[in-house]
């Protein structure tokens, strides 16, 4: 993929290792759950502070 | 009254919250959302008696409607292929029929659907923060490189951050990259058709010494000063890592005049806001989330007893000025949730039912 010509945000994204996504949600795995930006392991879904609706964001 | 949550029964949230408020002896309804199957379904019934049925549940004057977050419309799936452009439209006006229709009913909304819909606007939250008196960064919303370029030029430092959460899963691997808010220089700038690719918000770097996070229950405002050890510009991802405290802070008398303002104008009651204080302790307005998350600073600092300020902020008449403290020790904490949680003696929480719009694969 060519990085060049990825969207801006994308850019700025933070990388998260799988161990790093294993350390929020698998050492603690009640803890934190409830988190403004909480990365699902298992489903790799954020669920956090924003929710789009059925109508968008 | 009762509480009705529009949300799954398992929504991180609305687990703990209607398991308190059960214990101590409110009646709580969830629904999540509109949908083809048995409790998904839904009416509205207009005539010389209106009401609305939301599965099993009928909508009562008194009652309280906690619009938490609802799965998107789902329809039937059998439907034909020809018919379900148009069966997935119809779904979505009978989902907007009730919603908005709850603001004429003798309910108490949390929070009025059309205030929701308007206040979630990024642009719309800054513009009336600004109107009612809260600092605000200077702010470009574009997807014209030439205005970006401008905005870089203007001096002083910026960030870039996009409008909506996402989450980039490499294929086949569990590592990920996940949006959050990232400095930007006119020299890092891409090239201009890229900038064309997906708009994003720029502002001036708020030169912050630390972040607020407040949540507005009503009349009642919670300031929240949290101290992250990374000193990242985003605290929201070293959060999850435990990096973050939460510390009880006063709010300047401006700002909650400011606020309660935000909240006349908009017609939200509730909702958790972002704040930065800078060397010179003035409080800038970054954002509000009408339904962000709010339970997690319980997990930080169980002292703060958010669950039980908002299970007395949702049993109080609508509009109340009483101290929810007085009542806050009524309900159990979330500590007793999650110590109930851990032994699997309550179901355990879930994950969201629906597609993920925040999630995109790449190579």
């Amino acid at each position: 993929m060519d990085q060049d010509n990825r969207v801006l945000t994308r850019r700025g994204a933070r990388e998260l290792s799988e161990q790093e996504v294993e350390t929020v949600t698998g050492a603690l795995k009640i803890r934190r759950t409830l988190t403004p930006c909480f990365v699902d392991s298992r489903q790799q879904l954020i669920n956090g502070d924003q929710a789009i609706g059925e109508c968008g964001p | 009254m009762k509480l009705i949550v529009l949300a799954q029964e398992d929504d991180n949230h609305t687990a703990p919250l209607k398991w308190a408020l059960e214990k101590a002896g409110y009646r709580v309804a969830c629904w999540g959302g509109l949908s083809w199957m048995g409790q998904g379904q839904a009416s509205i019934r207009l005539g010389s008696n209106n009401s609305i049925t939301l599965g099993q549940h009928s909508v009562d004057p008194g009652d309280v409607v906690w619009i938490r977050r609802p799965e998107p419309p789902q329809s039937n799936p059998k439907t034909l292929e020809a018919d379900k452009k148009f069966a997935a439209q119809e779904y979505r006006s009978l989902y907007h029929s009730i919603a908005f229709l709850l603001e004429t009913m003798p309910v108490w909304c949390i929070n009025k659907y059309s205030a929701s819909r308007m206040t979630i606007q990024k642009s719309v939250q800054l513009q009336i923060a600004r109107r009612c008196g809260l600092k605000i960064p200077d702010t470009l919303m574009s997807n014209n490189p030439e205005e970006v370029k401008a905005f870089l030029r203007r001096g002083g430092r910026s960030i870039c951050k996009g409008f909506t959460p996402h989450v980039w899963q490499k294929t086949g691997q569990t590592s990920v990259a996940i949006t959050e808010t990232f400095e930007i220089t006119g020299d890092q700038l891409p090239a201009d058709e890229v900038l064309t690719y997906a708009p994003a918000i720029y502002q001036e770097l708020v030169p912050k010494e630390y972040d607020i996070r407040m949540v507005l229950m009503g009349n009642h405002i919670y300031s929240y000063a949290l101290n992250n050890t990374k000193k990242a510009l985003d605290w929201r991802q070293d959060a999850g890592f435990g990096h973050v405290s939460a510390e009880l802070v006063p709010t300047p008398p401006e700002v909650e005049k400011g606020i309660l303002e935000f909240a006349r104008q908009t017609g939200v009651c509730f909702g958790s806001l972002d704040f930065g204080v800078d060397a010179k302790g003035q409080w800038w307005f970054l954002e509000i989330n009408e339904q962000g998350q709010f339970l997690w600073l319980d997990q930080f600092n169980p002292s703060l007893k958010i669950m039980g300020k908002f299970c007395a902020f949702v049993t109080a008449p609508e509009g109340s000025t009483a101290p929810l403290e007085e009542r806050e020790d009524l309900f159990p904490t979330l500590k007793e949730y999650e110590d109930l949680l851990s032994r699997e003696a309550v179901p355990p929480l879930a994950r969201p039912h629906s597609e993920d719009p925040f999630l995109s694969m790449e190579a």
